[in-house]
């Protein structure tokens, strides 16, 4: 048995069959009314219903609009979170401490504003049906957002060759020259000083061997000679300051300058920092007060903002190959919302993060 | 909300884009200006991220009317933009008790942890390590 069909037994509802209707068309109203006309007199004996949409815009910008929207939310929590430990830490690198460098921050920012132009020009192509400009100016958008990503890229590299990385074990990062700061610079003196060590036992062994006046003997020699002027810096520059059992904080700090920057000599001599002057002291940890949390906020800044840029990239790769006319209005007036997207969050993150 | 606003004054012509990045030029040039030696500011800093912030606004709000059309949309922008703007200011300031004053002294005068003060960086440390530069200039070069 089966059960009888309500809806059938039910009157004939209008709003019910506007809901079933299958004839809903997504028109714009502008073109909508005159379509939906035409129609009606050529079926009159079908209802056909117009769906309004709720906004007078595409689906597509809709959707990007409220996508930004979440943006909006994502880049404001991170960039409030960096302004509130910024201001809340009592002490925050400068940015040559940390090897930031002004000009090329402010390079970069001219370089997305250029693609935020480039990138609306390329829309303006595409309104006017004129493929060939839409294609170029998109191609430009392409290659400057590469040029801010490879500049980036360099950005990273400079702060990861002086050992300033987001976490341990590659950080090099202290926050106070203390005995902790001490007790690290001697863990990485010993990981320096242990093979020069090895190797002076093993030429002096070899030296025992030989016969007085031997020719190899000369050579060995100035090998060992090489050897004792490296051990020799070790203990003069660095290990002579952390083996002080009276060593103070100002002895620490100095050690640390020295580490870091140029410095000048009680003779008015003036020296590059150690690793440069000595190849063999490279990697010693460094103080750089705020410095961790400086570089957890950068990172995670950069590197975030730095990921929409890759993504614009690869929409941009996506779009290219196509020929960009007047059908294309919508996909570039997207990507064009979310280009300029990216740059508003690097109109912020730029002096925040180089000037402030 | 008049539907077909949306298209009827965006601009005809490309120049206004040109004189809108001429302006977003000139800006960065002027956040720069305060890293510069000729900033007249370089002891208060506050001066200096007001100005910065101020720049910052004002370039965003070119981008926004006029790279992204906002000044030609109709109401539905104020819809998507504005409560998201809101709440996350909301939570900027929520943020405010528990992470901007956690060195501060808590309500009935209690301190922060040991921990927390013990591996903080302390400014009178921080003088040490930047012996004053003979010039006084704050801002050295990176490299």
């Amino acid at each position: 048995m089966t059960l009888p069909d309500c809806r059938k037994s039910e009157p004939e509802n209008p709003t019910r069959q506007k809901l079933d209707s299958r004839n809903i068309l997504p028109l714009t109203n502008q073109t909508g009314n005159r379509l939906i006309m035409a129609q009606a007199q050529a079926h009159e004996h079908h209802i056909h219903l117009q769906y309004q949409p709720a906004l007078p815009l595409p689906n597509g910008k809709l959707f990007l609009w409220l996508f930004l929207s979440t943006e909006i939310m994502f880049f404001a929590a991170l960039i409030g979170v960096y302004v509130v430990l910024r201001f809340g830490t009592p002490v925050w690198p400068r940015p040559h401490d940390v090897h930031l460098s002004e000009p090329i921050g402010a390079f970069n920012t001219f370089v997305l504003i250029c693609s935020s132009l480039c990138i609306v020009l390329a829309l303006e192509g595409a309104k006017r049906d004129n493929a060939a400009a839409a294609k170029f100016w998109l191609a430009l958008t392409f290659a400057l957002g590469a040029v801010f990503l490879g500049v980036k890229a360099y950005e990273y590299q400079a702060k990861f060759s002086h050992g300033i990385y987001p976490m341990k074990p590659h950080s090099l990062i202290y926050e106070r020259p203390d005995v902790y700061y001490a007790s690290a610079v001697r863990n990485r003196m010993v990981e320096i000083t242990t093979p020069l060590v090895q190797q002076r036992s093993q030429i002096e062994e070899q030296l025992k061997k030989l016969e007085p006046g031997s020719p190899q003997r000369a050579q060995l020699e100035a090998q060992l000679n090489q050897v004792m002027q490296q051990l020799a810096v070790c203990e003069e520059q660095v290990l002579s300051v952390v083996n002080d059992p009276n060593v103070t904080t100002e002895k620490l700090a100095q050690l640390s300058y020295r580490i870091m920057h140029p410095w000048t000599d009680a003779q008015g001599k003036q020296h590059p920092p150690l690793g440069e002057e000595y190849p063999i002291l490279h990697g010693l940890p460094m103080v750089i007060p705020g410095g961790n949390l400086w570089a957890s906020t950068y990172f995670t800044l950069t590197g975030f903002h730095a990921a929409h840029v890759l993504v614009g990239l690869i929409a941009f790769a996506f779009f290219l190959p196509r020929r960009l006319g007047k059908k294309y209005t919508v996909h570039l007036e997207a990507l064009g919302l979310y280009w300029h997207f990216v740059d508003i969050v690097w109109i912020f993150l730029f002096p925040l993060l180089y000037l402030f | 909300m008049a539907a077909h606003d949306s298209q009827h004054h965006e601009p005809h012509d490309t120049r206004v884009y040109w004189y809108v990045f001429f302006a977003l030029f000139v800006l960065t040039g002027a956040s720069f200006f305060t890293y510069s030696e000729y900033w007249p500011f370089h002891d208060t800093p506050a001066v200096g991220w007001a100005f910065m912030m101020a720049v910052s606004v004002t370039k965003a709000t070119l981008v926004m009317l006029f790279f992204m059309h906002l000044k030609y949309e109709a109401n539905w922008k104020y819809v998507l933009t504005i409560p998201a703007t809101v709440m996350a200011l909301f939570l900027i300031v929520a943020l405010v008790p528990d992470v901007m004053w956690r060195y501060e002294p808590g309500p009935g005068g209690s301190a922060p942890s040991l921990e927390r003060i013990r591996y903080a960086p302390r400014p009178e440390e921080a003088k040490l390590l930047h012996p004053p530069s003979p010039h006084g200039q704050q801002h050295a070069p990176a490299h």
